[in-house]
């Protein structure tokens, strides 16, 4: 009796389904990155690119293009689409809930605020802040954090009611205060305005070397959690009932899922969709086991990230249509579609 | 009968002298009440010379200064920073939202609005019966026909003339200079650099009319008004020159700004760069629709070819 | 005091959630080994509660509660999950898994998060599903499946976990007349077979009666009697707890008390 590769007795080898999608998906993302190298501002046609990749090039300027600012863009593009998916598929399970994204416990409204407030002091002050701004996200998105765990330990700490409750009230006041602090801003609202959106334009190599460290183990960590996310989706009592937990799990996630999104975000702002809708499509693809669905999530969020990024930067050049903006419109007929197919 | 005819003839003398007398001392007063039509195509009646002028715009407060009508002004906006003198004149606060009873409590005869993201503020301004005058200068010869307008309403065309015709003979003094230039000679020109995410001019803005006018030829012409663009775009572009424009509060961060600029990732083959051709200027010279607009077009013309 | 017969003792163990209301008083009873306990009582008197305490999730206000001789509040609970298990009434599984990856995470107090899984915790979880009779519904979608069905595969995953306790909270409140025979026999053969020891919420006092070596009332929080069925299925004790007055009568097979409306 032949039992297919990927079954051992009667369950799902999930090691050789893991090695295989980490294959297609390495692959895939290497694919469509070289793919996304051809688009933008300055048509470059895949020999140029080949020949590029292989003896450099005479052309210093579209050397300069191709990589000092398309490889970088697209390199922090599938950083951040597979962050953004990893943290949001873990946050779902942490929180049971399939409409939980990776901004819904607030960190993203703290590094919001503390972006906006130091666009608003580049302008007041003068240029000195510029290449702080990161530094600015990320110190707003950990006093955010803070807040979200000191405030959820108050009450609730049985279940993921209170995490969630703490998460959505600081998201709630730092909105607030980003309202007023936009309210009061004449030059540099639209600068606001336009991190608020995310953009991945300003990508280059030292800001991929911050956080790709970061990023990944950060992922690896939640990957480690996979099992004992499998048995929360079963309950609260459940998960107890299986030795699990809960409580540690809770915070655990929530602070390394936090870190990894304040460490990407302060440097590409808020990018939405992507993080609630992949995970989505990744159960849909490899079924809801999260040692395989996570880093399904993470190669699929990469790669529809960059492909969202492609559109933004050439639908209607040389104008970049904020990239928050695409995969929105790209996410939002294609969560609804999902939708409805699961409820047939 | 000659005594008669002498008589009559004095009268009519005397009657006429009188009427022109007459006349003359109320050409002053007849220009009033004056009806114009503003940029949003309003009739507004001015009763009788403004002596309360309220000033909404930065842009419309450097006017009423360079027209010598500043003794008239009751109240400008917390951005109405030049000149000097504008400090000591009381201030109504923001752009938008407008403090109406700010305005009102400064009883004011004349207000000198903005359309722009004004522009929704002006109905109220109406409604509470102030008399509204409102400017949307988007080209160079908006912003004159904006100072002849002030003038008029202020009763001093003639000075209004007057200050038109020398920004114009100033300009006169470049236009045929750039014109003996041939396109191919003229520089490229890339507006922005001062912060990450760049916001450049293209047609349709002050700047890029001043650019075109000072022989230059701006690498976001064939966009409009001002718009994001990549980093992407400007490198292609590969500028001659990199313009800066910089509040006053970034006076003397020059160097770190152009150091910055240098090194930004993928634009080291641009000649700018390589050249070392970027140059902070007065963003004030260049955003607002004021004669100080000339002084902009000399200074870019100066750094283009001198 | 150790006292080796007894794989599970409570000791003057009182709970309440806040401060106001207690809602279990002063319960005291031993277990002994391979005992089938079957806890019976009116809607609120607190028997899912009870049942949570002696899971280890809710820890008692006053009171001890021993597990195999070690008291259970201060045993981690990854400890407790390997003797220990619990079958839900109900519960809701928020992502879609497959009936037989729900059994298999009952394997998980045992399963190393650095190694993973060996092949013999496949053929457990395997072994759990034919005895609950859902070995066909392995790969039927958990939230896709009827009540019943359903209780069977939490009973699996129950029985997957190779615990010493075992843990029911009417656990046949879903199942059909003959699954409901069949999970007891089933039970019935794992005390004798396994040396397993259960105790398991009734709503159905008959039922409770058949399967159960003793029965526990519980009114209002307290133990209102505890003993063999024919102690506690008693016209005065029944009237106390239930407010009414029961027809009694002897099964004819088992000899056990039987209340007929």
């Amino acid at each position: 009796m032949n039992k297919p590769l990927t079954e051992i007795a009667g369950y799902t080898n999930w090691r050789k389904k893991l090695i295989l999608m980490l294959l297609v998906g390495s692959l895939s993302i290497l694919g469509v990155s070289l793919i996304c190298l051809n688009f933008g501002v300055v048509s470059i046609n895949p020999k140029d690119i080949i020949s590029l990749l292989l003896n450099g090039t005479q052309d210093k300027t579209k050397n300069l293009i191709i990589w000092q600012l398309r490889a970088p863009r697209i390199a922090l593009g599938v950083i951040t689409g597979a962050a953004l998916s990893t943290v949001g598929g873990a946050f779902q399970g942490i929180l049971r809930n399939p409409l939980a994204d990776p901004y819904i416990l607030g960190v993203s409204a703290g590094a919001a605020l503390g972006a906006c407030i130091g666009i608003a002091l580049q302008h007041v002050t003068g240029y000195l802040f510029a290449s702080y701004l990161p530094l600015f996200a990320f110190i707003g998105a950990m006093l955010s954090l803070y807040l979200v765990y000191k405030s959820s330990k108050i009450s609730y700490s049985a279940n993921s009611t209170g995490l969630l409750l703490a998460g959505v009230a600081i998201t709630f006041l730092f909105s607030a205060l980003i309202t007023i602090l936009l309210a009061i801003s004449r030059k540099e609202l639209q600068s606001m305005v336009f991190w608020l959106m995310g953009d991945l334009s300003a990508a280059n190599w030292k800001k991929i070397s911050i956080i790709t460290l970061p990023a990944i183990i950060g992922c690896l960590l939640l990957f480690f959690s996979s099992l004992d996310l499998n048995a929360l989706s079963l309950g609260e009592e459940e998960a107890l009932h299986l030795g699990i937990n809960t409580g540690k799990l809770r915070i655990r996630i929530f602070l390394i899922g936090s870190i990894i999104i304040a460490s990407v975000v302060s440097f590409t702002g808020l990018i939405g969709f992507v993080g609630l809708v992949i995970p989505h499509i990744a159960r849909l693809l490899v079924g809801p086991d999260h040692r395989i669905m996570l880093p399904a999530s993470a190669f699929l969020g990469g790669i529809f990230l960059i492909l969202c990024d492609v559109l933004a930067r050439t639908v209607i050049a040389p104008t970049e249509i904020p990239i928050g903006a695409i995969t929105a419109i790209v996410g939002a007929p294609l969560f609804i579609y999902l939708l409805r197919r699961k409820n047939k | 009968m000659k005594f008669y005819k002498r008589s009559i003839l004095i009268l009519t003398l005397l009657f006429l002298i009188l009427s022109s007398l007459l006349s003359f001392s109320f050409a002053g007063a007849s220009n009033y009440p004056l009806t114009i039509i503003d940029d949003t195509g309003t009739a507004v009646t001015i009763p009788q010379e403004p002596q309360r002028i309220i000033s909404t715009a930065p842009s419309n407060t450097e006017i009423l200064f360079d027209l010598g009508l500043q003794e008239k002004i009751v109240g400008i906006t917390n951005y109405c920073n030049f000149p000097e003198e504008t400090k000591n004149i009381e201030k109504i606060g923001e752009i938008s939202p407008l403090n109406f009873e700010k305005i009102i409590s400064l009883n004011p005869d004349l207000i000198l609005a903005y359309a722009g993201f004004q522009l929704k503020e002006i109905p109220r301004l109406r409604e509470l019966g102030l008399n509204t005058i409102v400017l949307e200068p988007l080209t160079l010869e908006d912003t004159f026909k904006s100072v002849e307008m002030i003038a008029n309403v202020c009763g001093i065309s003639d000075k209004g003339s007057l200050l038109v015709d020398n920004l114009t003979q100033r300009i006169n003094i470049i236009k045929p200079k750039v014109s003996k230039i041939p396109i191919s000679a003229r520089p490229k020109i890339f507006v922005g650099g001062t912060f990450e995410t760049i916001f450049t001019p293209g047609a349709g803005t002050l700047f890029n009319e001043l650019i075109t006018l000072a022989g230059g030829q701006n690498i976001a012409a064939g966009l409009s008004f001002w718009k994001k663009i990549s980093p992407e775009f400007v490198a292609q572009a590969e500028p001659d020159i990199i313009i800066v424009p910089v509040g006053a509060m970034n006076q003397g961060e020059e160097s770190k700004i152009k150091s910055n600029i240098s090194q930004r990732s993928g634009w080291s083959n641009i000649p700018a760069i390589k050249n070392q051709k970027i140059f902070i200027v007065n963003e004030d010279l260049f955003y607002r629709a004021v004669p100080r607009l000339i002084d902009g077009l000399e200074l870019l013309y100066g750094i283009f070819y001198e | 005091m150790a006292d080796n017969n007894n794989i599970l003792t409570l000791k003057g163990v009182h709970f309440s959630y806040n401060d106001n209301q207690e809602i279990l008083s002063d319960i005291n009873f031993h277990l002994p080994k391979g005992e089938l306990l079957g806890i019976i009582g009116p809607n609120g008197s607190g028997k899912t509660t009870l049942l949570k305490v002696i899971s280890g999730i809710l820890k008692p206000k006053k009171g001890e509660i021993s597990l195999l001789n070690q008291n259970l509040n201060k045993l981690p609970i990854e400890q407790i999950a390997k003797f220990i298990s619990l079958v839900p009434q109900d519960t809701w599984v928020t992502f879609n898994f497959k009936a037989k990856e729900v059994v298999f995470m009952g394997r998980l107090p045992y399963i190393s998060r650095i190694k993973g899984e060996t092949i013999e915790d496949y053929q457990i979880s395997r072994e759990a599903m034919k005895k609950t009779h859902s070995l066909s519904l392995s790969e039927n979608n958990i939230q896709e499946i009827s009540g019943g069905e359903r209780q069977r595969v939490f009973m699996a995953k129950a029985l997957a976990q190779t615990p010493q306790l075992l843990l029911l909270d009417e656990f046949t409140s879903h199942l059909d007349l003959n699954y409901k025979y069949e999970m007891l026999n089933l039970l019935k053969k794992a005390l004798k077979e396994e040396g397993l020891t259960i105790i398991s919420v009734f709503h159905d006092l008959n039922l409770a009666s058949i399967a159960s070596h003793r029965l526990l009332l519980l009114n209002e929080g307290k133990i209102e009697k505890i003993g063999a069925p024919q102690e506690v299925l008693t016209k005065e004790i029944i009237q106390k707890a239930y407010g009414v007055k029961p027809i009694l009568i002897n099964h004819p097979d088992l000899k056990v008390p039987q209340v007929i409306m």
